[in-house]
Formats: structure tokens, C-alpha cells, sequence
């Protein structure tokens, strides 16, 4: 695309043209960044309450838009129809309770030794906020990284996918209809990322850039930032000068989540709920089960179980109610696919079902079927050496699957990734349960839990290369720093008059 | 056994609300998951501009009292929330012939409200967090309005 175009958006299954939309150019861009920057004072009127009430009706009002919204993101982004409740029920959930998270930002007041209580810990917005959304989900990744900023505080920009904007400029323009207060701070922008990124990097009004992306593009940025910082002649302590000042990098990234199925749960039941959590939109989900390790005891009868409910998925015209698989987003992920499966080939591995794909010659009706693929444990441990599809991320419906001998080689085996974003345990023994949470390495761990949870305490992030910073969050805590305030006024005043 | 008990019924501004009321102490379990002292207003609107305008046609509040519900016409000083409810919904709501039923059909006309055919929404008045401590998280389950997941799929 070039840099001033207009943009058509297509049907992901049937290829048709939903739209044709004008898109943003690098100087239409920067208009915007500085609009928002100079409205940012405009959130500062109103306090963490009244933007959380603001948002709180704001998410009533989508209400009324629902099957229009759910339409948009079957279409435009492939979702399967019943999937998109949930795409939009996660986003509209945290929004009705967002006050919830004051929690994270509300003042600390902290006692010295003496007893003493002259100092507080406030958090403070960092400023305008940048922010890049993946297009798995047309809304509510890019939807949550507006509300978010505008809750705590923060002018945001926010850019969806263009391959998905459409949802999220409806969004954007029930925030127009229903007067949000303190709109301008806010806006969304239309460009490809190749070289809205830079833009993005190079502003010097923007104090945050927050993308959900692959764990390599974000490095990617970091690399970009790194090149555009420029040297001066100028030395301080022998070293050359940079005059830009740092930014603050938040990355949502990759996943590889492991699920252990241990030997005392009802494979029957834990079948189905793993089908749920590795296949869900077409297993496009950065937080999608993705490395099932199963302990030996079971693992046939298991994998007999999890088969059958994969074989049951239906996949194909995602308005369908009864589809659970949709079209794929791109041919890149067809292909990525097809790599995997077929390097996992070369590994003598067994595939259990699928491993077929459907593929139209065009970039839209792209498919590939729910698969299963065992790969042997002995094969998971050196990552050097292990197949793609277990050291990578399988962002579409491949998933591997292995057995382990005992708890601590469950845990070995779901240790041994490059990420850390969740894991995932069916396991009915309390001790073991224990264990579980103590050793394994992932930022949010679950343990016999529902897939796909739209709680409000639901969290983000990850360790190793699933996000930076490590650890789970929620977007409002990532959007503010900590001021130390020391206040001696009430036991110096004196002292100093 | 929970009880209920209707306050000053020949208070009420319209049928509808008198009805409404007299449905509700059917069921008074619904509202048990609520600690005792929590208090909230139903407001009845007769469209989504007056409920913009925050001017319903009438209103009444229910006190869960630790023994059951005592429902009163207008509202509380200092409700908890307010759940607010198109007068086409109610006309609905009253019709239905078990808990059950509407339950259900108070959840559709929370997830998929509709101008013409009813709807429902809710304004907080305290903080999230101190009302999911006082149990209405798990009442909004039973009355139908919030899943406890996304059972769909």
C-alpha cells in the first residue's frame, strides 16, 4: 500500500469488498498525533471516576450495536459468528467495571520506621500513548488500548490492522455519537505498520508505544527505535550524546502455552474444554493451548478423546452459527502452517487428524484443518534441535502434542520454551496443584479452569519473549509510573521557618 | 424460606411498577446471594432518551434484609446501583411463567437489548469492587444478567 491510498477491506471467506475506506498518509498522521496531544488535558479534567463512568455508559451504548458489530468482525476478520460474542463481551466487560481497576493506580501511602506517614506513592499518565493492534482481533485488543489509556489518563492513537479496521471505526464512532467526553484526546489511525511504526518512533510528543504483536516485530521495533536515535558531536563522560529521550515499550507478544492433562481428571470432559482453548478462531489466539503434554498413564485413552472432539469443530462460512473454525486471516498463516506440519514430518511424528488445507488461490477462503500432531518428548527439549511447531508459535489450528512420565517431567516439558505468556493445568490433586503453580514458568497459570474466561480480573502479559516487561498485567498499570512523594512538612515546618 | 413483603403498594406512579413488584416477591431467592443491607432501584423508563435524561416513569428500590427482600415504591437514598428497565421489557418480564424463564429473558434483554423490544442496563453506584463484595456479581448470574462464562462456544 502506498502512502496515501484508499483501502479496501474484503470479506475473509468470501472476498467480497465490505468496504472501501480513505486511509491515513504520514502528514494526516502527524495532524492527528498533535491533535491528540494538544486535547490530552482534556482527560486531566476529569478524574479516574469520571472517565470510568464515561466508559462504563460508553459500553452500554455498544449494546445496541452488537449484531452490527459481531457482523463486522465475522466479516472482515473471519471470526466465526459465535466466537465474536466473546470478542465483543471481553472488551465490553472490562469497560462496564473498569473502576475496577483502580486498585492498580490508587494511592499508597506508605509508614516509615519512626511511624511517620510522610510519604505517598502516586501514578502518574505517561503521556500520549501509541498503539498497534493485531488483526486477530478487530476489536477488542485495539478497543481495550483506547480505553485503557483514556481511563488512566493518557491521549492514545490507536491503529488497528488494516486488514480489520471496519469494527473498530464503528467503535470509534459511537464514541463520536454518544459525545465521550474528552474525545479528541483520542483517535484512531489507518496505515499499514511498515512505516506508521516509524512515524510513531520518531514523534517526540508520543511517550508510549504499545503494540500486541510477534515476539520477532517487536524486537524488530526496538532495532528501528535503536537506528533513529541520532549521536551528537557532543560527549559526556567520553560517550557520544543521543538528544531524543527514552520512550516506554509494552509489548504483548507471542505465545507457546503449554496445557498438562495429568492422569486423574475425566478425559472425557477435559477433552472438550482443551478443544475449546487450543482451536478458538481457528487457533489464532495468542494465549490458544498450544503444546498439549499429557501424562503417559492416559495418553492414549486422551488423545483418543481429544481427537474426537477436534474431529467434531466444524469449520467453514463463519456467519454460520454452528462454525467453529473461520477462514484464516492471511495466506501467511496458511503457509506457516503448512511449514510447520510438514517440517514436523521430517521429526518422525504422528499426525492424529488434519494436516489438510483448503486453499482458493486467493487471499480470502484460506483454510486449514483442526490438526494434532505428536511429536516425542525427547525431541521437546533442546530447542535448538526441536521441531518448528514446538519451539515456535502455531498461530492457526496446529497443535502439538507429547507425554510426559511424571509431574516434574510435565513441568520440564512445558518449561522448554522461548515463551511464557500462560499455562495451563488439569490436574485434580491438590498437592500436586501446588507444585504446579510454584514451578511453572509463565506469567498467568491456570489451573482447572474454563477456556476462554471473560472475568474482569482476566490479565495480560508474559515472561521470556511472550511481552515486555515480564509479567502479568493489566493495561492501566502499564500506562502509569510511580511518583514518590516525600511530604516534611508536617514534621519540619518548624525547622525550616 | 426467604420472604417478601411489598411496602406502601398504593404508592406506585403506574400499574406496571405495581405489577412488576408483586412478580418479583414470587422469587424471592433470586436475591439471596446479596448480604443483608443491600439496597437498589429498579427504574422503569419508557425510552432510552428519558433514560439518558435519567426521568423514568417510575421506580421502586429492594432491601435484601438478611430474612428476604422488602420492596418500597421510588427511589433509595443511597442505592447500591440501579437497574434500569424499558417499560416494553417489563411488560415481558412479567409474563414469564417460572425463575427460570426470566432469567433468561432479563440475561437477552441485557446481551442483546433492543429499542423496540425491550432492554435493560444498569448504572453503579458504589464501586465495582465493594459491589462484587456485597454479592452482586453472583446476583447478576442468577438474575440472568452476567454469564459465569462464555458457555456459547
Amino acid at each position: 500500500m502506498s502512502k496515501s491510498s484508499e483501502l479496501e477491506i474484503k470479506n475473509k471467506y468470501t472476498g467480497e469488498v465490505i468496504d472501501t475506506i480513505k486511509a491515513d498518509t504520514p502528514e494526516s498522521l502527524r495532524d492527528k498525533i498533535k491533535k491528540v496531544y494538544e486535547s490530552q488535558h482534556l482527560l486531566n479534567k476529569m478524574d479516574f471516576f469520571e472517565r470510568a463512568q464515561n466508559l462504563s455508559k460508553y459500553a452500554g451504548k455498544m449494546r445496541f450495536k452488537k449484531n452490527k458489530l459481531k457482523d463486522l468482525v465475522v466479516a472482515e476478520g473471519g471470526l466465526p459468528i459465535k466466537y465474536s460474542e466473546w470478542e465483543l463481551n471481553i472488551v465490553l466487560t472490562g469497560f462496564r467495571f473498569c473502576d475496577w481497576y483502580y486498585q492498580f493506580i490508587e494511592d499508597k501511602p506508605l509508614t516509615g520506621i519512626e511511624g511517620e506517614q510522610n510519604v505517598i506513592i502516586k501514578y502518574i499518565p505517561h503521556g500520549l500513548s501509541a498503539c498497534i493492534s493485531p488483526r486477530n482481533t478487530p476489536i477488542s485488543l485495539p478497543l481495550y488500548q483506547l480505553g485503557a489509556n483514556y481511563l488512566v489518563g493518557n491521549g492514545a492513537i490507536v491503529k488497528p490492522s488494516t486488514a480489520c479496521p471496519l469494527t473498530m471505526l464503528e467503535a470509534f464512532s459511537t464514541m463520536e455519537d454518544t459525545n465521550l467526553p474528552g474525545l479528541d484526546a483520542l483517535n484512531l489511525i489507518i496505515a499499514p505498520g511498515e512505516w506508521a511504526v516509524d512515524e510513531f518512533l520518531k514523534s517526540h510528543l508520543i511517550k508510549i508505544i504499545m503494540t500486541v504483536t510477534s515476539s520477532h516485530t517487536a524486537k524488530d521495533i526496538l532495532v528501528r527505535y535503536g537506528r533513529l536515535l541520532k549521536k551528537t558531536s557532543n560527549k559526556s563522560m567520553g560517550v557520544e550524546m543521543y538528544t531524543q529521550p527514552f520512550k516506554q515499550f509494552f509489548f504483548e507478544c507471542a505465545g507457546n502455552d503449554a496445557g498438562i492433562v495429568m492422569n486423574d481428571v475425566n478425559l472425557e470432559k477435559v477433552a472438550k474444554w482443551n478443544a475449546m482453548a487450543s482451536y478458538t478462531n481457528s487457533g489464532q489466539q495468542c494465549f490458544s493451548m498450544k503444546r498439549i503434554i499429557v501424562h503417559r498413564d492416559i495418553y492414549d485413552d486422551y488423545v483418543e478423546c481429544l481427537v474426537k472432539e477436534i474431529e467434531k469443530l466444524r469449520y467453514g462460512d463463519p456467519t454460520d452459527p454452528t462454525v467453529d473454525i473461520g477462514p484464516l486471516g492471511s495466506r501467511r498463516i496458511l503457509m506457516m502452517m503448512d511449514v510447520m506440519v510438514e517440517d514436523a514430518k521430517n521429526y518422525n511424528t504422528h499426525i492424529y487428524t488434519g494436516a489438510e488445507k483448503i486453499d482458493t488461490g486467493e487471499d480470502y477462503g484460506l483454510f486449514y484443518k483442526p490438526t494434532l500432531v505428536e511429536i516425542k518428548p525427547e525431541l521437546c527439549e533442546d530447542l535448538t534441535k526441536a521441531p518448528f511447531l514446538w519451539r515456535e508459535e502455531a498461530f492457526g489450528p496446529v497443535r502439538s502434542i507429547t507425554k510426559a512420565n511424571s509431574l516434574k517431567d510435565a513441568i520440564r516439558l512445558a518449561n522448554a520454551s522461548n515463551y511464557g505468556m500462560r499455562a495451563v493445568v488439569y490436574s485434580t490433586n491438590l498437592e500436586e496443584i501446588e507444585v504446579f503453580k510454584r514451578e511453572l514458568e509463565a506469567a498467568n497459570i491456570y489451573i482447572n479452569a474454563r477456556p476462554m474466561l471473560t472475568d474482569i480480573t482476566v490479565a495480560l502479559g508474559g515472561i521470556k519473549d511472550s511481552a515486555y516487561p515480564s509479567g502479568c498485567k493489566y493495561y492501566p498499570q502499564e500506562l502509569v509510573y510511580q511518583k514518590y512523594i516525600y511530604d516534611g512538612t508536617p514534621t519540619n515546618l518548624e525547622n525550616i521557618k | 424460606m426467604k420472604s417478601s413483603a411489598i411496602i406502601k403498594n398504593n404508592e406506585y406512579k403506574t400499574e406496571i411498577a405495581k405489577k412488576y413488584t408483586l412478580f418479583l416477591t414470587q422469587y424471592p431467592e433470586i436475591f439471596s446471594d446479596l448480604i443483608s443491607g443491600s439496597i437498589f432501584d429498579f427504574a422503569i423508563y419508557n425510552s432510552l432518551e428519558s433514560y439518558d435524561n435519567g426521568s423514568p416513569i417510575d421506580s421502586f428500590n429492594v432491601l435484601s434484609n438478611g430474612n428476604g427482600i422488602e420492596i418500597k415504591p421510588g427511589k433509595a437514598k443511597e442505592a447500591d446501583l440501579e437497574l434500569a428497565l424499558s417499560i416494553d421489557a417489563v411488560e415481558k418480564l412479567i409474563k414469564t411463567k417460572d425463575k427460570e424463564e426470566y432469567a433468561h429473558l432479563l440475561g437477552s434483554f441485557f446481551n442483546e437489548p433492543d429499542e423496540e423490544n425491550g432492554w435493560i442496563d444498569f448504572m453503579l453506584h458504589k464501586r465495582t469492587q465493594i459491589l462484587l463484595d456485597m454479592g452482586y456479581g453472583k446476583f447478576a448470574q442468577t438474575a440472568g444478567i452476567l454469564e459465569s462464562d462464555y458457555n456459547n462456544i
